[in-house]
């Protein structure tokens, strides 16, 4: 046992019948206990033991069920303020396959946690200057558009609904760079408010007009008449919705359509964006949601892009209890869809809930 | 019967252009570019719906939200945050602090007027 004495990280096993059986210098130092006189009693009775062994006996408590788990738990330790210990756990099994115990691997992620929140601070800073200004340029220019300041002739009037698209392409971009920061943080679905939904599947497809006129692609939307009340999160489900609508341009060549639809079915209201692009292979379905995952093609190289929006999309609506299913096959267009609960009755956005 | 809003800002432009939004509906404008200055606006004016920015110098507008909810002469004047910055949980952060909405810059100058009718009225 004395092996682990210089691993950095701490290391916790507790046996198949849930007695501490090692804990090493840095996992007795991170948890505040004394590492000698703990082994051999069941973990789950330790004294002393701070917040980060509760979280370790909850997850080893929860292993025999879910298998290996990750999590970043943040603990005030008495010399070192606050810490940020992720916090892994697995079960071990002997040769014959049965389990002979859990282990918890404890690392300090303090260093990296604080980088990740300067980091998000300092995009905050920057998206909030650069809304600022971008904030002026929309209202003025919608204001123009749609004639409040005056008639307008038809040509100035396609110039000022011209400034008025790009403002929002271009906010649309900020939002983008934000929630790149605020990736690793990010709880979905947590900031819920009822509102009309089919008014954030419109808004949703302002900032790609521009883009798809770009490459003539005809849009058009199939929504129900009247409003849909959902209880979500908007600004996250607004974040779901242009990164399935931005694929459906980037994915389909020159001349094609795309069709934003939502659907009314029973108690759930169906939303989804199909189109006529190159598709996707069905040996992808499941992959393109992982993080950073591209389909290696040479057709779909040059479209750019991180790799992110159908990872973060699909993180979104699991948040609201769906999933984003797809219907595709290589070279006939792609169909991405998704259902949320209907809230009580269809009428007008309502949002003390 | 005019009704008056006041918008508490400390970015010059966006209380123009904010400003022209309203006014071409039908509402008198009034502004304050800080807390403090909002704080009293709001007691010397009791207008009927204030929209409220976050990130001002000297109090910022959770503290003038807790300010205005707290003085008896304020407190049922519907607050709107009107905020350019993400917020963890923002709209539910408001509204349990006694807000009546959440609002992000940029807006669409339809929505804005839409929710200023929506709250304008209400007791909060």
């Amino acid at each position: 046992m004395t092996g682990f004495a210089d691993v950095m990280n701490g290391v916790v096993f507790a046996d198949a019948e849930g007695n501490l059986a090692l804990l090493n210098p840095a996992a007795a130092h991170l948890s505040g206990l004394g590492s000698v006189a703990s082994i051999g009693r069941p973990l789950a009775q330790l004294c002393g033991r701070g917040e980060l062994m509760d979280a370790v006996i909850a997850h080893h408590e929860a292993a025999g069920d879910r298998g290996s788990s990750t999590k970043v738990v943040e603990i005030h330790h008495s010399e070192r303020d606050l810490l940020y210990i992720r916090l892994q756990t697995d079960v071990v099994r002997d040769a014959h396959g049965r389990a002979a115990g859990v282990m918890s691997i404890l690392e300090d992620v303090t260093a990296n946690y604080k980088t990740d929140q300067l980091r998000n601070q300092y995009l905050s800073i920057v998206a909030h200057e650069l809304r600022t200004p971008l904030t002026g340029i929309k209202t003025f220019s919608t204001m123009l558009a749609k004639g409040r300041l005056g008639a307008l002739e038809p040509r100035q009037r396609e110039v000022a609904e011209s400034i008025r698209e790009q403002s929002i392409r271009l906010e649309h971009q900020i939002d983008k760079l934000v929630n790149l920061g605020f990736l690793e943080s990010q709880e979905y679905g947590r900031d819920l408010q009822t509102f009309d939904v089919l008014e954030l599947v419109r808004a949703s497809v302002t900032p790609l007009l521009q883009p798809a006129r770009d490459k003539t692609l005809e849009v058009s939307l199939d929504l129900p008449e009247t409003a849909v009340a959902v209880q979500a999160d908007r600004s996250d489900l607004r974040r779901a919705l242009q990164a399935l609508v931005e694929n459906a341009v980037k994915f389909t060549p020159a001349g094609g359509r795309v069709r934003v639809f939502a659907s009314i079915e029973d108690s759930e209201v169906s939303i989804g964006v199909e189109d006529s692009g190159i598709g996707i292979d069905p040996r992808y379905h499941r992959r393109i949601f992982e993080r950073f995952f591209q389909v290696e093609d040479p057709l779909t190289r040059h479209h750019g892009g991180a790799g992110l929006g159908l990872f973060v999309a699909q993180g979104i609506v699991a948040a609201h209890g769906s999933r984003i299913e797809v219907t595709s096959e290589l070279g006939s267009g792609a169909k991405f869809a998704f259902s949320l609960r209907k809230c009580g009755s269809t009428g007008r956005s309502g949002d003390e809930g | 019967m005019e009704r008056t809003i006041l918008i508490i800002e400390d970015e010059k432009l966006i209380i123009v252009s904010t400003q022209m939004v309203l006014e071409a509906a039908g509402f008198r404008v009034e502004s304050a570019t800080n807390g403090e200055a909002g704080i009293s606006k709001a007691r010397e004016l009791r207008p009927d719906l204030i929209l409220l920015d976050i990130m001002m110098p000297g109090i910022d507008g959770w503290e003038t939200l807790t300010r205005l909810k707290r003085d008896p002469e304020t407190a049922a004047i519907p607050v709107i945050i009107f905020t350019a910055r993400e917020h963890t949980r923002g709209h539910q952060k408001s509204t349990e602090m006694g807000a009546a909405d959440y609002f992000r810059k940029p807006f669409e100058p339809d929505e804005l007027i839409e929710l200023v009718e929506k709250h304008i009225g209400s007791q909060v």
